[in-house]
Parts: C-alpha cells; sequence; structure tokens
C-alpha cells in the first residue's frame, strides 16, 4: 500500500478489517521504509475507514513502526477514529502506548513540524495532566497557540463554541515523539526550536534539505528559539559554526534567542559570533523590529545568491518543464492545454488582482524553481478533481495549487530522468498575492509560457 | 485523462449478451433446469467455467461435479441463474490484467466468495428471490470497468494518488460525471438483467442510497460484504482494497448484525 505524503506525514488508509491476517498485507516494510525515505516528520495509519480491527493486527503496525523508529526516527502511530476505537486501542495496549494517536490527520498536522500553516488556536484536552502539557508545549514548538481545558467540564464548555479555535485536540496522545527539530515560517523568518542537551546527534536531528531548500527558495533569517537548551558541546558548536558559514555565501543570517550560557562555556559563544551567528534574549526583539528584520536580511526573500541566469542545459529541457505542466493541467481538467506565447524576461504579471501562485525548486543535475501564476477562479476550476467541491476557501484552494504544482513536480522528475537527469523537488510554496511571490523572485529572469486551457488563461514562469 | 466519450465508447463496445446465455436464463426462469442445463452444455467455454466455479472448496461438494445438469440440479434454479451471469461478467474480464493483481483464478476467486456468501446472506435475511441472488454477480464487474478505463493511466494515476486520497470511482465521477457504478448499472441495462439488480448495484456504491428500503438494507450487506472480501490478503496485494471508497456510516446500523452472521470476534 503506498502512502499519502502531505505536509510532513506520510499516511496510510486502510479500509475494511484489520486482523492478523489482513494487516501484514496491508503494510510491509518495504511501503513504510519507501515513505520514510520521504524524509517525512511522522508516519500514520488512518482508522478513518477500518470498520473492525483487533490487537494482532494493530500489532503487524506497531513492529513495523518500531523498526522505522528505530532507522529514522519519524513519529508514527494511528489518527481517524472515534471515541470507541481510541479506548479500544487504550485497552490494548494500556501503560505500553509507545505510539501516538491523534483523533483526526488534521489535528496531527499540528504537530507535524513541516506543517506551514502556524499560529493556529488549538483547544487542547486530555485527562492525562501530563499528556496535556505535552501537547501544549508540542503545540508551541510548532507555532501555534494551544489553550488548555484543565477539566472535562471546562473542555465540554469551551468546545462547545466551536468558532473560537481553529481545532479541538482531544482523543489525542502523544506518544514517543519525533526527534526531528521543529521549524516554523513567520512572515520571511524561519525559527528551528531547539531543546536540551546539544551534541553530535544534532547533524541527524535538523534536517539540512530543508534548510538549504529554504536558502535556494530565497529565506535569508533563520532563528533557532533556543530557550529549552541546557547546554552545548563542541560537536554542536562545530555544526552551528558550519551552518553559519554556509549561509553566509547567500548572505544569510543566523540567530539564536534565549540561549542561556550558565552550562556552556562562555568561549563557545566568542567562537559561534565569529562564524557569524547573532544572540539576542528574546524571539520578539527580532520580530517585533522591523528596522532590525530589515538589516537580518528578512523583509525580502530574494535570494541574492543564486540570481543566476537560465543556463543552456534549461532551455534546453524546457520542453519537458511546459510537456509536465500542460499534461497535468490536461490531466486535472480534461481539457487540452495550449501554449500561447514564450519569452525570456523578468516576470510580467500585467494584472495583479485576483491571482494566486505556486511554486516548486528542483535540484540536482538541473537546477531551478518552476512558478505557476493563475487568477484564483482559473486555479479553482484548474484544482477541481483534487477538491471535489465547489468552494472558495483561500486556503484551501492554496492547499490545492501546492498539491497541483507537486505533481507537476513528480511529473517533471519523471519526464528528466528519462534523459538521465536526476533532479528532486523541494516541497511547494503559495503565495496569496503577486506581491509576495514578486518579493521571493524579484527582478530574476526566467523563461515566462503562456498557457491556457478552456480559453482559461495562466502563466508558467520557470527561473533560476 | 478519462473522457465521458472514452466511457460511452467502452459501453458501446460491451457486447449483447450471448444468444446461448439468453436462452439459458431464460428456460432457467421457466425452472426448466434439464433443457438449460443442455443449452449451457453447448457452450463449450460456459460448460468449463460452471465446472471451475461449482468445484472451488467455499460450494463445499465433496466430490468433483462435471455434469451441467448435475450442476443446475444441486444449485436450484436461483444459484445456476446467479452462475450464469457470473459467467456474463466473466466475459468482459481482459485477457491479462494491468491495473489490479488479478488473474482469471483470483478474478474467479473473488466471484464465488461474494456469491456464496450473498446466498447466505440473503437465507439469514430470509429473503427468496432469485434476482436478488443475482445481483452479487455484477459487483466484479465494477473492478473489471476500473481495469479497462484506468489500465492505460496507471502513471497519472499513481501521481495522483500520492499526491490525494483519491478512489478510481471519485476520480471518474469528478472527471466525467459519471462514477463506476453508474457504469455498472448500464451494462445491466444493456444485458437486459432484471431492473432490480442494477438498482442494488447502485446503491451498494454507498454514494447514491435507495429510496426503497429493502434495496438500500440489501445495499448495505453487499457494501459491507465487498469490503470484508477485499480486506482478505489475496485481494489487499492485487492492490482492490482502495480502489472505491467504503462508507463506513452507510453500514453503520447493520455492522454488529453483519460481525455476528460473520462470527467476527
Amino acid at each position: 500500500m503506498r502512502a499519502v505524503v502531505k505536509n510532513g506525514i506520510g499516511l496510510f488508509t486502510p479500509q475494511g478489517f484489520l486482523d492478523a491476517n489482513s494487516s501484514s498485507s496491508f503494510l510491509s516494510i518495504d511501503d513504510i521504509e519507501a515513505t520514510a525515505a520521504l524524509d517525512v516528520d511522522m508516519i500514520l495509519v488512518s482508522l478513518k475507514r477500518v470498520v473492525f480491527f483487533n490487537k494482532n493486527g494493530l500489532d503487524i503496525f506497531i513492529k513495523l513502526f518500531s523498526k522505522v523508529r528505530q532507522k529514522n526516527q519519524a513519529t508514527v502511530g494511528f489518527c481517524d477514529y472515534d471515541e470507541r476505537k481510541y479506548k479500544a486501542i487504550h485497552t490494548f495496549y494500556q501503560d505500553k502506548l509507545n505510539f501516538s494517536l491523534y483523533k483526526t490527520i488534521d489535528v496531527a498536522y499540528l504537530f507535524s513540524s513541516s506543517f506551514q500553516n502556524q499560529n493556529k488556536n488549538v483547544l487542547v484536552y486530555s485527562e492525562d495532566r501530563s499528556q496535556r502539557s505535552a501537547m501544549a508545549i508540542e503545540l508551541h514548538d510548532n507555532g501555534h497557540n494551544p489553550i488548555i481545558a484543565q477539566t472535562k467540564e471546562e473542555f465540554k464548555e469551551k468546545s462547545s463554541n466551536k468558532a473560537a479555535y481553529d481545532a479541538i485536540a482531544d482523543l489525542t496522545y502523544l506518544g514517543q515523539m519525533g526527534q526531528k527539530i521543529a521549524t516554523r515560517v513567520t512572515g520571511n523568518a524561519i525559527i528551528y526550536s531547539i531543546s536540551s542537551y546539544l551534541d553530535a546527534e544534532i547533524s541527524n536531528k535538523f534536517n539540512i534539505q530543508y534548510h538549504n531548500n529554504s536558502l535556494n527558495v530565497g529565506f535569508r533569517l533563520f532563528v533557532f528559539d533556543a530557550y529549552k537548551v541546557i547546554s552545548m558541546n563542541v560537536h554542536a558548536l562545530n555544526f552551528f559554526s558550519k551552518l553559519a558559514s554556509s549561509g553566509a555565501e547567500y548572505n544569510a543570517s543566523i540567530c539564536f534567542v534565549g540561549m542561556n550560557f550558565d552550562k556552556t562555556t562562555e568561549t563557545f559563544k566568542d567562537t559561534l559570533e565569529d562564524a557569524g551567528i547573532l544572540f539576542y534574549d528574546n524571539i520578539d526583539d527580532i520580530l517585533k523590529n522591523k528596522q532590525l528584520l530589515q538589516e537580518l536580511g528578512a523583509s525580502s526573500a530574494a535570494n541574492t545568491k543564486s540570481k543566476r541566469v537560465i543556463n543552456k542545459q534549461t532551455v534546453t529541457e524546457l520542453p519537458r518543464f511546459i510537456d509536465a505542466t500542460v499534461a497535468t493541467i490536461e490531466m486535472m481538467t480534461n481539457s487540452k492545454a495550449i501554449k500561447q506565447s514564450a519569452e525570456v524576461q523578468a516576470i510580467g504579471i500585467k494584472d495583479k488582482t485576483d491571482k494566486i501562485a505556486s511554486s516548486i525548486g528542483y535540484y540536482g543535475d538541473l537546477d531551478g524553481m518552476l512558478i505557476l501564476v493563475f487568477p484564483k477562479g482559473i486555479a479553482k476550476k484548474a484544482c477541481e478533481l483534487l477538491i471535489g467541491e465547489n468552494t472558495d476557501d483561500v486556503e484551501l484552494i492554496l492547499d490545492t495549487l501546492a498539491e497541483l504544482v507537486n505533481i507537476v513536480g513528480g511529473k517533471i522528475k519523471t519526464l528528466l530522468s528519462d534523459q538521465n537527469i536526476s533532479v528532486d523537488i523541494t516541497l511547494p510554496r503559495t503565495y496569496s498575492n503577486v506581491d509576495s511571490l514578486l518579493e521571493v523572485i524579484q527582478d530574476r529572469k526566467g523563461v515566462q509560457v503562456e498557457l491556457s486551457f478552456n480559453d482559461d488563461k495562466f502563466i508558467f514562469f520557470l527561473t533560476r | 485523462m478519462i473522457t465521458k466519450d472514452k466511457i460511452d465508447e467502452y459501453i458501446e463496445k460491451i457486447p449483447p449478451a450471448p444468444k446461448a446465455l439468453r436462452e439459458t436464463l431464460s428456460l432457467l426462469n421457466d425452472g426448466e433446469l434439464i433443457k438449460a442445463s443442455k443449452i449451457a452444455q453447448s457452450d463449450l467455454a460456459l460448460a468449463k467455467y460452471l465446472k471451475n466455479l461449482v468445484n472451488k472448496p467455499i460450494y463445499g461438494f465433496s466430490n468433483e461435479i462435471t455434469d451441467i445438469s448435475q450442476i443446475f440440479g444441486i444449485l436450484g434454479v436461483s444459484s445456476s441463474q446467479q452462475t450464469i451471469y457470473n459467467y456474463m461478467t466473466t466475459l468482459l474480464s481482459p485477457s491479462k490484467w494491468v491495473l489490479f493483481g488479478l488473474n482469471t483464478k483470483s478474478f474467479h476467486e473473488l466471484q464465488a466468495r461474494l456469491s456464496k456468501k450473498w446466498e447466505m446472506i440473503l437465507k439469514h435475511l430470509n429473503i427468496e428471490d432469485k434476482n436478488i441472488t443475482s445481483s452479487i454477480t455484477l459487483l466484479p464487474a465494477s473492478i473489471i470497468v476500473a481495469e479497462a478505463l484506468f489500465c492505460e493511466k496507471i502513471e497519472d494515476v499513481e501521481l495522483l494518488r500520492s499526491t490525494k486520497q483519491l478512489d478510481y470511482n471519485t476520480i471518474l465521477t469528478r472527471l466525467c460525471g459519471l462514477g463506476i457504478f453508474d457504469i455498472c448499472e448500464q451494462i445491466a441495462t444493456k444485458w437486459e438483467m432484471p431492473k432490480e439488480i442494477g438498482e442494488i448495484i447502485q446503491a451498494s456504491s454507498g454514494l447514491k442510497p435507495s429510496p426503497n428500503e429493502i434495496i438500500n438494507t440489501l445495499a448495505k450487506w453487499m457494501h459491507l460484504l465487498l469490503f470484508y472480501e477485499l480486506s482478505q490478503p489475496i485481494f489487499i496485494e492485487a492492490g482492490l482494497n482502495d480502489f472505491v471508497d467504503f462508507q463506513i456510516d452507510f453500514v453503520d446500523d447493520i455492522y454488529d448484525d453483519f460481525a455476528r452472521f460473520m462470527e467476527i470476534e
């Protein structure tokens, strides 16, 4: 069975009956490893469409979970269940629950360090006080605003006002959490939450690929939220020094906030400062100081290092990028997509109103960034197959546009690999308006192609 | 990816029920088992299919049965009709399965399991109706339809399904406004199957409940039976478990009865 990967979570959705016989057919170690190889934060099994399960059936999944945890530290567990199923799992495993349970996949997203929609108001409740606190801490680390209900009565009262919260996290249990460093994006700054003792393990826990991709797509300010760091050793010191040196090539700024040097030698601070790392007491000292933000480079997400011209190899492969886009749009809309015009220029968008965009980076034998700019209504049409309902929910449309551009990225990867060109793709990024897109690409030149389907026009832009 | 024209073309290409089958069904309908068996005997492919099917372990016969009149005699009118319809469904199946990891043997196995258990369910529900007995035979046609329409689009479908959890029925409905079960209903019409067969199959999708309460109840049992079978390792490994969405809420009110009947712990 294949997992669907979204927001850093690989999700398996078996249907029907789970017992010892069926579970091993639903999920194999190969399925799990293929998903883990996609660098996911969590691997979950949805019980939404499972009408029956027993302990033998779940045991098979849990054995696979423990193997994957040993290897890549991802959070593992189940999601999408009702109270009856939640209680059944607790009864089966009692105090041996070493995996996590999330009431819904949307609740699980809140705990994923790759989830890009932060600042959600989340009502948290668990009968277990330590679970309540653990959930609140994790949510806070991921950039959300947890509101804890201390008693069942308080939870009932608060949850009756559903409109007051973006999400309600009850019937949720945090087992062994993933060891990855929580990452969140605030404006044009990326904030990493680090804690406890920092040693050689930091290089395993830190998602360097994500960091490099962020540099590639234009982020320049990286803040390490270090309030909960107890101490660091020389291995961690070397890691951060190297990170600062490599970031310097991009003119990136790396800051530490709240770092306490009571148990770490002060000379480490000097070494880090020499490497270009800045220290602040509070995160708000940075985020609420516009002038400082500008100086640190977060007022613009422009990528100065990689402001490069379109090269010959990219132009040679251009038809494959266009083919991948055209094929995807045709697949999604069942209509013919037509190339109207193509020019090498800085991106030109005549009318900026009501337009949204999505981009995906690729790197490897070739590197660059593909951007699709749609009028909002046209984006909705292009995503109809994925959305499946009539909606004006901009967050949903943007989310779906990211899925669409991800499919385009997948097709590009396949088409290029047919030519023995190996590339990997980054996570897609979306822009709710043209200005936020222009902030990233600025005046970079690229190939702009006007495409249309059913007479609906949209822009394809390929740049480096 | 798949257009309404392609679906129309597919339905257009489905041949009408062969004459020998129509005659066999007509005689069975009149209760003429001996005459029906003689006609069936003349169609060698049908005769071979009948022998293979009823000699599967799930039918529980201790000795091999090779004579068609004996087969019809043992099965009776309802089950004989059901078996003929099962054979008709196999006429649609591909010589080589590409999308799903099935072959002739495993597809026949699915037909046999569904048919036999459906008979037992009807007995449990105190329903004796040969058309309702036969309605289960069209359910595997939904798998054949998905195979036929999507087999040339495997890469596209895989890419799509790696991004979003979409079943084949949803993809088809969103692209063409026509789902797999709508196509099955059209096949039933083309083969001049009794009307309730098409109605039960349509409702068994769990997406278009019938206003007829009896048909709806039967559809729930059929939906749950389908996913009971699609949870068997052989069919999970064939990639059938999620070819259509399991509508868990649709079967909620009959689940306990089903679980008792199937002796699920």
